[in-house]
C-alpha cells in the first residue's frame, strides 16, 4: 500500500471518529437539554431560565465558568500559535494562571448579593436596581446585543469552520454536503453551484443543535452542557500530553531540536507535469513536493489546491501568480520528509521566496521570546504585548457580561471558594499541557504552517494512532467542539435575555404573563439563532479581530462600572454611564483610527504598542471616577440598601 | 460619608461588603506580583535581540529554563495560594435572601402610579 493510501485512510480513521464522537455528543447534549427543560416546569421561569434559580452548586459554577471563557480558540486557534511561535506562546497564555482568582474573586461575592437584593436575573437588571435607572440599563443592553451579536454570527462560522475541518475527509459527509448544496441550489433554483456546501452543512448542523438544546432547556441546559465540555476539554489534554510527550521521545528532546529549528520561507510555486494532461490535473493542499537541484535537496509544501488544466502542462498563469506554499529550511525536517506520491512526475519551480521577518535563517528562535514572526519586526510577543495580553486575559474576562451572569448563579459563598481553586486547577490542567502538546507538534509534524488551525486534530490523529489507539481521536477532537459550543450558547442566551427581560418586560411590558414570557422567551431564542445562522452564511470578513474586538469592547464598556458599582458607595449614575460610555468610545475610536490607517482592514490603532483594551479601561476609570466627583452624591437609600448592614439582608 | 458625623450614629457597613473589599485588596495584589514575576523573569531569561542566535538553551524538566522559572513555577505557586486565598482568607459571607420579582414589582407599580396620575 503506497504511503499516500495510508495517510488517507488514517485521515478517513480518525474523521470517522470526529463524525462519530460528534454524534455521540449531540446526543448527550439533547438528553441534557430534555432533562432541563423538565426542571424548567416545576420553577419560577425567568430565574430558572437565565440564571438557573441561583441555584449552581460547585461543579456546575466551576465549568460553566471554564467552560464558556474556553472558547474554539483555546483548542484550535492557541495550539495554531504554539505550534507557529513556539514556547514563547507560554507567556502569552501565561495570566491564565491568575483568571480564576482574579475573574472571578474579583466580582463574584458582591454581584451575587447584589442581584439577590432585588432579584435581578440579568446585568443591565443590576445596574438598573443599583442606580434606579432605567436609561442606564438600556445603554447597557444596547451595548451587550450590538457585541454579542456580532460575536455570535463570529462563533457560528468559527464553530462550522473547525466542524468542517474535522469531517471534510469522510465520504458520508462529502456526499450529503453536495446533496444539499444541489436541493438548495434546485430549491431556491440559484444560477450559480453553492461554492462551499461543506461549510454549508456544517453551519446548518452545528448551529441547529446549538439554538435547539438552549432555546429548549434554557440557563440549565447550558450549564449541564458546559459541565460535561469540561470534562471532554481537560479529558482530551490530559490524555493527549503523555501520548505527545511519548511520541517525540521526552520534553528536552522536543525543546533541543526545537532550538534547532529556524522557520519556513514563505514561496509562490509553479508546478510543472513532462507532457499535458487529458483532464484536469489536481494537487491538494498541504501536498509535499521535492526538488533537488545540484545535490540540494528542497522541500517544500503547498498550501492551497493547485490545478494544471487538461491540455496543460504547467499551474503558471497569465497573472504571474503561483500556488502558495512554504520551504522548509530545518536540516532534519528537510533530509526526511518524503513527497507526496502522485502518478506522475512534478517539477517545481520557485516562482517567488520570501523569509520570515522575524527570526530567519536564526535558530533558538522557536524556544526565546519574541518568537518567530512571519510578518512583523518586532517578532511575535515583544515586551509590550506580552504585558498587555497578561493584563488582558485577566481582566477582560472578569468583565464579560457572560461570565458576570454565572457570577450571579451560584447558591452560597462556599460554592464560590470551591469553585475558585477548581477552576485554577483546571486551567493548570489544560493551558500549559496544551503548550508542552503543541511544541511537540512542531517537532513531530513538519510543515503545518499551510495550515496551522489543523493542528489539533492532526496531532490527536497522530499520537493515537502511535499507541494504536485510533478510536482515542474521537475523544480528542471532541474537545474543539465542547469549546466552541459552550461558548455560543451563553452568548445566545445572554441577548435572548436582554431582549426578553431587559427591553420587552423591564420596558415594554411588566405585567406581561409567564405564559407569554415563556413564549416570547423561546421564540427569542430561536429567531435570534437562526438570524445569526443566517449571517453566518455570508459572515464579514476578519473574523479572528471581530471575535477580539467584541470581547475587549464589553470588556472596556462593563469592567470598571460594574466594579466601582459594587466597592465605592460614593460612585452615582452618571460615573457608571460616563465610564461606560467613555471606555466605549475609546475603544472604537483607537479600532476605527487604525482601521482607517491601515487602509480599511480591521486593526487596532496601538498608543505606545499597547493594545486598546488597556487604553480603554483607563479612559473608562478615569472618566468614571472624574465624572462621579463632579455630580452630586447618590441618595442615602442606595447606599444604605448596597452597602450598609441593616438593609443587607 | 461626612466625616464630622459622630461615632456613634455612622452606619455600619455590611460585613459581606467589607469582606469582598479586602479580599479585592489581596487579588489586586497576587495579580501585580505574579504579572511583574512572569514577566521579569521570562524577559530577563528568555528574550533574545533582533540578529541573536541560540542554537542550545538551558532547560529544566525538558522546557527552556525561562520557561519553568517565568510561566510554569509562578504557575504552581498560583494553585498553592488559591488554597490558602479559597479556604483560608476569603470569607464564607452570608449572601443574604433572594428577592425574586421585586424589582419587576416596584416598577410595575411605579408605572402605573405614573399612568394613574397621567389619567388625571
Amino acid at each position: 500500500m503506497s504511503e499516500f493510501a495510508v495517510t488517507t485512510l488514517l485521515a478517513q480513521s480518525g474523521s470517522n471518529s470526529a463524525i462519530l464522537s460528534f454524534s455521540i455528543y449531540i446526543a448527550a447534549v439533547m438528553v441534557l437539554a430534555w432533562l432541563s427543560n423538565r426542571l424548567l416546569q416545576s420553577k419560577s421561569f425567568l430565574s430558572e431560565y437565565f440564571l438557573g434559580s441561583r441555584s449552581l452548586g460547585v461543579w456546575a459554577f466551576a465549568l460553566t465558568f471554564a467552560a464558556t471563557s474556553s472558547s474554539g480558540g483555546s483548542f484550535i486557534g492557541f495550539p495554531s500559535l504554539v505550534y507557529t511561535h513556539g514556547w514563547i506562546a507560554a507567556l502569552w497564555i501565561g495570566s491564565y494562571m491568575i483568571v480564576p482568582i482574579v475573574s472571578m474573586g474579583l466580582l463574584a461575592k458582591r454581584i451575587n448579593q447584589v442581584a439577590r437584593k432585588t432579584g435581578a436575573i440579568t446585568i443591565p437588571d443590576v445596574l438598573r436596581d443599583r442606580f434606579e435607572s432605567s436609561g442606564f440599563a438600556a445603554v447597557a443592553t444596547a451595548l451587550i446585543v450590538f457585541f454579542m451579536a456580532f460575536n455570535l454570527i463570529a462563533q457560528f462560522k468559527g464553530g462550522s469552520v473547525i466542524l468542517q475541518t474535522l469531517l471534510r475527509d469522510v465520504p458520508t459527509f462529502q456526499v450529503a454536503s453536495n446533496g444539499m448544496a444541489d436541493l438548495l441550489q434546485s430549491g431556491l433554483r440559484l444560477s450559480e453551484p453553492i461554492s462551499n456546501p461543506g461549510y454549508l452543512m456544517c453551519l446548518f448542523v452545528f448551529t441547529a443543535a446549538v439554538v435547539v438544546y438552549t432555546a429548549y432547556g434554557g440557563f440549565r441546559a447550558v450549564v449541564w452542557t458546559d459541565v460535561m465540555q469540561g470534562f471532554v476539554m481537560v479529558g482530551g489534554v490530559v490524555i493527549m500530553l503523555p501520548l505527545a510527550i511519548y511520541a517525540v521521545n521526552g520534553l528536552g528532546n522536543a525543546t533541543d531540536e526545537m532550538a534547532k529549528m529556524t522557520p519556513p520561507n514563505l514561496v509562490q510555486l509553479s508546478l510543472t507535469v513532462e507532457s499535458p494532461t487529458d483532464e484536469v490535473f489536481s494537487i491538494p493542499p498541504n501536498s509535499w513536493l521535492i526538488s533537488v537541484d545540484a545535490d540540494q535537496r528542497r522541500v517544500f509544501r503547498t498550501a492551497a489546491r493547485a490545478q494544471i488544466a487538461a491540455g496543460e502542462t504547467s499551474t503558471r498563469t497569465d497573472n504571474g501568480r503561483g500556488i502558495a506554499g512554504i520551504e522548509l529550511t530545518y536540516a532534519r525536517h528537510v533530509q526526511e520528509q518524503t513527497a507526496t506520491p502522485f502518478d506522475r512526475e512534478i517539477a517545481v519551480e520557485v516562482l517567488e521566496s520570501k523569509p520570515y521577518v522575524t527570526g530567519a535563517g536564526r535558530q533558538g528562535v522557536y524556544v526565546t521570546g519574541p518568537g518567530p514572526h512571519a510578518t512583523s519586526s518586532a517578532g511575535f510577543l515583544p515586551f509590550s504585548l506580552a504585558v498587555s495580553f497578561f493584563f488582558m486575559w485577566t481582566f477582560s474576562g472578569a468583565g464579560q457580561p457572560s461570565n458576570m451572569v454565572r457570577l450571579m448563579a451560584f447558591n452560597n459563598a462556599r460554592t464560590l471558594r470551591r469553585a475558585i481553586f477548581t477552576v485554577s486547577i483546571y486551567y493548570s490542567l489544560i493551558y500549559f499541557p496544551l503548550v508542552i502538546i503543541f511544541c511537540c507538534a512542531r517537532v513531530l509534524l513538519p510543515g503545518w504552517e499551510t495550515e496551522s488551525d489543523r493542528i489539533m486534530p492532526e496531532m490527536a490523529r497522530v499520537t493515537t494512532e502511535l499507541v494504536n489507539m485510533p478510536w482515542l481521536a474521537g475523544l480528542l477532537v471532541a474537545a474543539p467542539f465542547a469549546a466552541v459550543m459552550s461558548t455560543m450558547d451563553s452568548f445566545l442566551l445572554m441577548i435572548s435575555s436582554a431582549i426578553v427581560r431587559d427591553i420587552y418586560q423591564r420596558n415594554i411590558n411588566p405585567h406581561a404573563s409567564e405564559k407569554t414570557i415563556k413564549r416570547m422567551t423561546y421564540a427569542t431564542t430561536v429567531t435570534v439563532g437562526a438570524l445569526a445562522m443566517l449571517a453566518a452564511i455570508s459572515p464579514p470578513q476578519f473574523l479572528q479581530d471581530i471575535i477580539v474586538f467584541t470581547g475587549s469592547g464589553l470588556s472596556t464598556s462593563f469592567l470598571v462600572p460594574v466594579v466601582l458599582m459594587l466597592y465605592w458607595p460614593r460612585f452615582n449614575r452618571h460615573g457608571a454611564l460616563a465610564g461606560m460610555l467613555g471606555g466605549f468610545a475609546t475603544h472604537v475610536t483607537l479600532y476605527a483610527a487604525g482601521t482607517y490607517l491601515n487602509g480599511g482592514a480591521m486593526t487596532a490603532y496601538r498608543v505606545f504598542n499597547f493594545h486598546p483594551f488597556m487604553v480603554g479601561m483607563f479612559a473608562s476609570l478615569v472618566i468614571g471616577i472624574v465624572a462621579t466627583w463632579l455630580t452630586p452624591a447618590p441618595p442615602e437609600h442606595l447606599v444604605r440598601k448596597y452597602f450598609h448592614a441593616e438593609a443587607s439582608r | 460619608m461626612n466625616e464630622d458625623e459622630p461615632q456613634s450614629t455612622r452606619p455600619e457597613y455590611d460585613p459581606t461588603y467589607l469582606h469582598s473589599l479586602r479580599e479585592l485588596y489581596v487579588i489586586i495584589a497576587l495579580f501585580s506580583v505574579f504579572c511583574v514575576w512572569s514577566i521579569c523573569v521570562c524577559f530577563n531569561l528568555g528574550y533574545i535581540g533582533p540578529e541573536e542566535s541560540r542554537a542550545e538553551v538551558p532547560m529544566v524538566l525538558g522546557m527552556p529554563s525561562w520557561a519553568f522559572w517565568g510561566v510554569f513555577l509562578p504557575w504552581i505557586v498560583v494553585d498553592i495560594v488559591a488554597v490558602w486565598f479559597c479556604f483560608f482568607f476569603m470569607q464564607p459571607d452570608d449572601l443574604g435572601e433572594t428577592h425574586d420579582g421585586e424589582d419587576l414589582a416596584e416598577q410595575a407599580s411605579s408605572l402605573d402610579d405614573e399612568s394613574e396620575s397621567s389619567y388625571e
